[in-house]
């Protein structure tokens, strides 16, 4: 039995070496088939979630994404909604936005890029205060909350 | 106390030590060089060979010497200041600051590192997805990346990841070492339950709050890295806490302590590593019928993880992160490294060759790259 | 909800260690089976909740005529959370914790019956750190059902430690799973701790 552990041991450790010696040779296929798995994916609170609507103005585009209100086994009663503005978008940004696309507008958005002071005008009661507002490298995007 | 005992020198003669440092040389060549050298920049290739033959020495001198501990430390607080140093560069040089922005988060570009992994378990179990703002692949330290490093590592190494791979364990390693005695010597060793309490609690907060909270609330290592840009009271309070906790467990506590208190007592994956140790085939034994129980490795231990009770039941606890420090300590030579399965006191020298070339080849791969930045950018500042 | 809930599990922990030992063996002693120890633990867990629900309405009601001063609601929350943080860290940390529960006096009472309903009640009005702060949050919440919520999440997270306790003697290192509790307990206290002071902190920057 003691000579079966001593095999065992040896064979475990010799194991260990080919694995740390196969490691960074293989580190790009082993991360590639790590990524591929179903749950390597960035939760929606921080991508922002996934476009709902897009609309291609002269020079820029603008995008509104699904609302995001994902909890850990079930949907949270607040969450955000996130808008992105990407390419050469105006100065000053002035709109009401519709963000579920129910025909009513939810609220009024009034952004100068250049301070970058944000007014948000809630013109439904899901709609809460501003999340985020902020120049990217795409453009800028805005993270409004918002509840159910 | 142990003036009176025989100072023993385990190591090797030179050519044998120079024989065994041979693969080491020739693999990590490999690797460092990615197996095709370009030697046209100049000062890449003087970073190249500082970062290549620096770690072949360290190696050689634990052969030659018998010494781990002392070879390691080097080795690894070069990697913790030089990762600090390459994140900090990196981060100064794109948006003139050590804090991220608010962009980044929105477009998930903040580096992952392994400290996260306890966190994100239960939210991907349940929610199919990561909860952390960076990249699944390519890119500066992507999820799957650092994912793989540590598995495979902590599988191999077991907590020998806190000693041997761990690029912020080097900080609290490097202030232990400040003073030749500690001020600081009565520390219940109860604290080092404290990670579990830190993994249970941040591992909740997360899967609760889908934020990864250790990251965002508790890091010490935010002060010496990236931290969120204070903009309001919260991440001022956060900054606080990142500040305050550097201080205190990664500074002040290990400089008057000697032990490595963050490690010991706050970092939540080291809790992690503490169950792989369980799994992995490398072990510290102590060889009971060498051992005079002076209890010099007790002493040394800068991870609470030997107690008198561990000394007399021949192993070095869970706790254990292999670092070499009570090897490199005892004077009867009855503590080693050796190979679950394998009996103490027997296969001695195998044990820890095998064990050396593991750790080692671990952790000079995973460190050159930041070195070998580190260095460049120093030779370019000078130069 | 979820740092209620937190606390409670956090402090669940600690309240096993101390007054589940109380409990443990009641359960234990004689010859109690499964569908008696299943009775009595679920008697026990009622009139927990049924004494939180009653705590919430009154913390409510209490925060409803204690702030409504401007003044006191800025700052008298902030201090209490520093104040009861502070009491749970130490309870956490500190070397002479007192180990007993207050649950020891039920020993007292000559009713197998209204054992489980003693220890229940005097469980849960134990007045530890962690029901005061979760009595100060009730308090300050906007509205009952807010502060019902609060206490029913500090409930559930105290009360899962409680579900396994039959099966208690079974765990091997109770002491170790104890000490990681009462260090999450003081960890608990330490977010109660930072929560504080940033409302005392907001209060006076807001001023």
């Amino acid at each position: 039995m003691k000579r079966i552990g001593k095999i065992a041991g040896i064979t475990w450790a010799f194991a260990g070496l080919i694995l740390i010696i196969i490691l960074f040779p293989g580190l790009n296929g082993f991360s590639r088939a790590l990524a591929k798995m179903p749950f390597m994916k960035i939760n929606p609170n921080y991508t922002g979630g996934e476009i709902a609507f897009s609309d291609s103005l002269p020079g820029y585009k603008f995008e509104i994404r699904k609302p995001v209100f994902d909890g850990l086994w079930k949907e949270r009663t607040h969450g955000f909604v996130q808008l992105d503005w990407r390419g050469d978008f105006p100065e000053k940004i002035s709109d009401t936005i519709d963000f579920d696309r129910d025909g009513c507008n939810d609220f009024r958005v009034t952004i100068d890029t250049k301070t970058p002071e944000t007014d948000i005008e809630p013109l439904h009661n899901k709609v809460g205060s501003l999340n985020v507002s902020t120049s990217t490298s795409y453009g800028w995007t805005l993270r409004v909350n918002i509840s159910k | 106390m142990y003036k009176d005992q025989t100072i023993s020198t385990p190591g090797k003669p030179l050519g044998k030590a120079l024989l065994y440092t041979l693969p080491m040389f020739l693999i990590t060549f490999m690797f460092l060089t990615g197996g095709r050298p370009d030697f046209t920049d100049t000062t890449q290739t003087v970073a190249l060979l500082t970062t290549f033959m620096g770690m072949n020495l360290l190696y050689f001198l634990m052969h030659f010497t018998g010494k781990t501990d002392r070879y390691r430390a080097v080795i690894f607080i070069i990697f913790a200041l030089s990762l600090s140093f390459t994140l900090i560069k990196n981060m100064v040089e794109i948006r003139n600051s050590m804090s991220f922005s608010q962009a980044d988060i929105v477009e998930c570009k903040i580096p992952f590192c392994h400290l996260v992994i306890p966190m994100m378990i239960i939210p991907a179990a349940f929610t199919k997805s990561i909860i952390f703002p960076g990249t699944i692949i390519g890119g500066f330290a992507d999820i799957s990346s650092m994912v793989v490093l540590w598995l495979i590592a902590t599988l191999v190494l077991g907590r020998g990841f806190c000693s041997w791979g761990c690029f912020y364990g080097g900080w609290d390693d490097g202030f232990s070492r400040f003073r030749k005695r500690p001020a600081l010597r009565k520390i219940s060793d109860s604290w080092k339950w404290m990670p579990f309490a830190v993994l249970l609690m941040v591992a909740l907060t997360a899967a609760l709050t889908l934020i990864p909270t250790y990251c965002d609330w508790m890091c010490p290592f935010k002060a010496v890295t990236e931290f969120e840009q204070v903009t309001n009271l919260e991440s001022g309070v956060k900054a606080g806490v990142f500040i305050s906790l550097f201080g205190g467990l990664v500074v002040a506590l290990p400089v008057m302590s000697r032990k490595r208190t963050q490690c010991s007592f706050l970092c939540p994956l080291g809790a992690v590593n503490t169950v792989s140790n369980k799994v992995t085939p490398f072990t510290i034994k102590i060889d009971k019928t060498a051992c005079n129980e002076c209890y010099k490795c007790v002493e040394v231990c800068p991870l609470f993880a030997l107690t008198p009770d561990d000394v007399k039941r021949g192993k070095a606890s869970v706790f254990c992160s292999k670092c070499g420090k009570c090897v490199d300590a005892c004077t009867k030579k009855a503590i080693h490294f050796g190979i679950k399965g394998v009996p103490a006191g027997t296969m001695k020298g195998f044990s820890r060759n095998l064990f050396l070339f593991v750790s080692f080849l671990f952790i000079a791969v995973f460190s050159s790259g930041s070195i070998m930045f580190t260095v460049r950018s120093l030779l370019n500042l000078i130069f | 909800m979820a740092d209620s809930f937190i606390l409670g599990l956090s402090s669940g922990t600690a309240c096993l260690v101390t007054c589940g030992m109380i409990m443990f063996p009641y359960l234990m002693a004689g010859t109690a089976g499964t569908r008696r120890i299943a009775i009595d633990l679920s008697a026990f867990l009622l009139t927990r909740l049924l004494v939180y629900l009653m705590l919430a309405t009154v913390a409510w009601y209490f925060g409803q005529a204690i702030f409504s001063s401007a003044i006191v609601h800025t700052y008298l929350p902030g201090i209490l959370f520093v104040v009861f943080a502070a009491l749970l860290i130490w309870y956490g940390i500190g070397k002479n914790r007192k180990k007993a529960c207050p649950a020891k006096i039920v020993r007292t009472v000559d009713n197998n019956r209204l054992v489980p309903v003693f220890l229940g009640i005097v469980n849960s009005i134990g007045f530890c750190p962690a029901l005061l702060i979760i009595i100060t949050k009730g308090a300050t919440e906007g509205t009952l059902v807010q502060s019902y919520l609060a206490f029913l999440a500090f409930f559930a997270g105290s009360s899962l430690w409680f579900l396994p306790l039959p099966f208690a003697g079974k765990i091997r290192k109770r002491e170790v799973i104890g000490t990681i509790g009462i260090f999450a307990t003081a960890i608990a206290g330490t977010i109660f701790m930072i929560k504080g002071i940033t409302l005392i902190v907001g209060g006076i920057i807001n001023v």
